[in-house]
């Protein structure tokens, strides 16, 4: 169930006002939203709802008894049951996710007479996103940063469908108090979640598509037959895709959880604007680049000890989060180009460079770890970079329209947050009425420059 | 990466918040408006839909609320808006016929009774040279043989490969176009024999390549608005009606070579089986004629034991991910290893084998 379908809105109105009545009752209430989520994530894949009810038992289960050994004392019991529940959720990972990835290069290494049985296994939705908060539950549970939290409400916590699928990460320290605690049904944000509800229509509906079909996708399939200037464009093309797709489904939950009374927090914060990459990962994904910091760098070491060691912490650190993204060596590369340009960054001396020569620099090396990001192999990825280099001639693919939303959405990046709030400003202070009519005509114009039509077959024999 | 400050919750101030009621009704009011204005597109969408519940569902939402936009005149913003944007809804569907069929092939079969009249005289003129090397070189950078492969989505996994792959010979000029979700069960949708027809009278190609069927398991609703369940004797009656025009207007002109390709196995067994039938009825219907070949993909894209395989290795004996993660599409190599297929299908017509040589 995709957030901009009908399908969504006919479950998200019965949900919404499901969630106000029933609030007031906290058994029935998380029982309701429990009950919806399952049915949200069922409805991709009835037979992966087993395997998030798997990964809600044994980690809260695992949490219980950290918090008991804790208790009295028994610190390596405890930490015992920590490396049980990670082991588990990593071999639940492992085993959708990344197994097939290593049997096909292990059976190559090795000659694929030796070939590894491969289980060519369907990948549950989300579930690099439910897993990685288990972990952070059981990991805060170790750090006593949070208490254990009832079984239904870490049931509520880890399916809670606005966050399910895409994240943002959301820790058991933000949602527990949000759980337990009623929010007050006369203060419901409502422009708030309105605004951020069009924007990430606007950008998922209008922007992403709208550049996919233009030119990233025509430019990926086939580098080799465009020109130089095409190919640097599909590539400035996807970077603002991928920003308008991932950040525009995160401001959709976002809002979506604002209207049921959750605050998440924020995933994105105007990436393109860094002027340097630890800048940029402190504005791209900062729920996963702070998961990853919190529970992988830190743990590592950090940078605690030598200087060596704090490159090899980022190192790894970026290389796993590459990995998180998908099971190939592409996404392995995209993060090793990220860690080794954050571990050139530490070795550069400090130098008074002008901003907007950092601006370049730092666009053009994420742009540039982006090709592998969205190639769908190393050769792919070279063939693009091959044909920005070697391939010169006019351009076809460019127009009017696409330099302008390239143009905008970089521009847009560049806006003060102030500034860019005005319309939330303005819609928080309208009546309610006003604010409803502004949410319809803002899905109007959606629907209107959106592409025609939701493409009618695709997938359904699923 | 090192600091440690966690992403801050989104500020707010709680003052600006209504009751969840207004918030509900506010919501609906929006979404109402949202609905009346677009009801047209969302009904037009909505029809679009594969037959089946979601379809009826929607249908029969949007209907009677884009019915009573229209009496209300509320839709008018969004036609406008759509006529300022160069959008229309009123597309011509033309419903191809047999007899509609016919008169196309009879024009093309006067253009080529011209250029065989036009080559006849091109052999007078110089008789000393061997036929063979004329025909050889009647194809070159000026005058390339032309392929075009057509398709739904399958096509757009391959069609840029196959592309680039053939015209590594000058003397070749080859086309991909793809329609996403389209196939042969809605023309409603996208009406491939009329694009088709266009095609092959506008542009002639030497080669044609056609794959469909991985969104044509489904009801289909013929003329007269009757639907036919899906695999039933009439819906495999009207289907295999619906491949034979498609055929006949590929293969009207008899030097063509037309190449009809049968989807891959599937990872989803159902799907799989589905596709398996509609396989069947392509090869039936291309059996019945002399100038289509199909061409089964199974032994390709299979393992050893003949099941679906999403790794399966080189010519290097390497594993690599032919199909992509939905267990439908091809990869990055599957589309290789298919259009090599292919090229090497073509190649086996006669005097065009060369053509790559030269």
């Amino acid at each position: 169930m995709l957030f901009p379908t009908l399908a969504f809105g006919l479950f998200f109105v019965t949900i919404f006002l499901l969630n106000w009545l029933t609030r007031p009752h906290p058994l029935i209430w998380k029982i309701t939203v429990f009950g919806s989520s399952l049915f949200f994530y069922g409805w991709w894949n009835w037979r992966f709802v087993f395997l998030l009810l798997w990964a809600i038992a044994s980690n809260w289960y695992a949490g219980a008894q950290i918090d008991k050994y804790l208790l009295v004392g028994s610190k390596k019991s405890a930490t015992k049951w920590l490396r049980t529940a990670i082991v588990g959720d990593l071999v639940l990972l492992g085993v959708f996710k990344y197994y097939d990835f290593f049997a096909v290069e292990l059976s190559n290494l090795l000659g694929s007479r030796t070939a590894i049985p491969l289980l060519e296994l369907t990948l549950p939705v989300g579930i690099s996103f439910f897993t990685f908060q288990a972990m952070s539950y059981v990991i805060d549970t170790h750090r006593r940063l949070i208490k254990p939290m009832p079984i239904l409400d870490f049931a509520v916590y880890l399916s809670f469908f606005p966050q399910l699928v895409a994240g943002p990460i959301v820790r058991a320290s933000e949602m527990a108090p949000q759980i337990s605690q009623r929010p007050d049904p006369r203060q419901v944000a409502s422009g708030e979640a309105f605004q951020l509800i069009l924007r990430g229509l606007f950008k998922k509906v209008v922007i992403s598509s709208w550049l996919a079909s233009a030119i990233v996708d025509d430019v990926f399939a086939n580098p080799e037959s465009h020109s130089s200037q095409d190919v640097l464009l599909g590539v400035y093309g996807y970077a603002i895709q991928i920003y308008a797709d991932f950040s525009g489904y995160t401001d959709i939950a976002i809002g979506v959880a604002l209207l049921l009374g959750f605050r998440f927090p924020t995933n994105f914060d105007r990436p393109y604007s860094a002027l340097s990459l630890r800048e940029f990962w402190k504005r791209w994904h900062i729920t996963l680049s702070s998961w990853l910091r919190d529970y992988l760098y830190i743990p590592l070491g950090g940078n605690r000890g030598k200087n060596a060691d704090t490159y090899r912490n980022l190192l790894i650190t970026m290389i796993l989060g590459g990995l998180w993204h998908g099971s190939t060596w592409n996404f392995v590369i995209w993060g090793a180009i990220h860690g080794v340009a954050l571990v050139v960054e530490r070795l550069l001396p400090n130098w008074q460079i002008h901003p907007v020569v950092r601006w370049i620099a730092t666009f053009h090396i994420v742009c540039f770890a982006w090709i592998f990001f969205r190639a769908e192999s190393f050769s792919s990825a070279m063939d693009v970079l091959q044909a920005i280099v070697t391939s010169p001639g006019p351009t076809e693919l460019a127009d009017v329209l696409l330099i302008l939303i390239l143009a905008a959405m970089l521009t847009a990046q560049f806006i003060p947050k102030f500034r860019s709030e005005d319309f939330k400003q303005w819609l928080n202070s309208r009546g309610i009425l006003t604010q409803g009519l502004a949410f319809g005509v803002g899905l109007v114009l959606i629907d209107i420059f959106g592409p025609e039509g939701v493409a009618p077959f695709i997938y359904f024999q699923f | 990466m090192e600091d440690d400050t966690r992403p801050e919750l989104s500020s707010q101030s709680k003052a600006n918040g209504f009751p969840a009621g207004k918030v509900f009704f506010s919501g609906i009011a929006g979404l109402a408006l949202a609905v009346f204005i677009n009801s047209s597109a969302l009904l037009a969408d909505a029809e679009r839909l594969p037959d089946g519940r979601s379809r009826s569902l929607s249908v029969a939402v949007w209907t009677p609320i884009e019915a009573i936009a229209s009496t209300l005149k509320l839709t008018w913003p969004r036609t406008a808006t759509d006529f300022l944007l160069g959008r229309s809804e009123d597309k011509e569907h033309i419903s191809l016929h047999r007899e509609q069929m016919a008169s196309a092939s009879e024009s093309e079969t006067e253009e080529r009774l011209v250029l065989s009249i036009e080559e006849e005289q091109f052999l007078e003129v110089h008789p000393d040279e061997d036929p063979t090397e004329i025909l050889d070189s009647a194809w070159n950078s000026d005058n390339p043989f032309t392929i075009w492969v057509l398709g739904d989505s399958m096509v757009q996994f391959f069609g840029e490969t196959f592309v680039m792959m053939a015209e590594r010979s000058s003397s070749v000029s080859a086309i991909a176009e793809p329609k996403l979700a389209s196939g042969l069960s809605r023309p409603d949708y996208f009406d491939w024999p009329t694009r088709i027809s266009e095609v092959m009278a506008a542009h002639d190609p030497d080669a044609v390549i056609l794959m469909f069927g991985g969104n044509d398991a489904q009801n289909i609703r013929t003329d007269d608005g009757r639907w036919l369940k899906r695999f039933g004797a009439q819906w495999e009656e009207e289907y295999r009606r619906r491949i034979a025009v498609v055929m006949d207007l590929a293969a009207a002109n008899q030097e063509r070579v037309v190449l009809w390709v049968g989807q891959p196995p599937m990872r989803e067994e159902g799907f799989d089986s589905r596709m398996q039938q509609l396989n069947d009825l392509y090869r039936a219907e291309a059996d019945e004629r002399q100038g289509v070949h199909y061409l089964d993909l199974r032994s390709l894209f299979t393992d050893d034991s003949g099941n679906y395989a999403r790794y399966l290795p080189n010519s290097s004996e390497k594993l690599v991910d032919v199909r992509l993660t939905d267990g439908v599409h091809l990869s990055h190599w599957g589309g290789e290893w298919l259009s090599k297929f292919l090229l090497n299908e073509i190649k086996k017509s006669p005097d065009l084998e060369e053509l790559w040589n030269q």
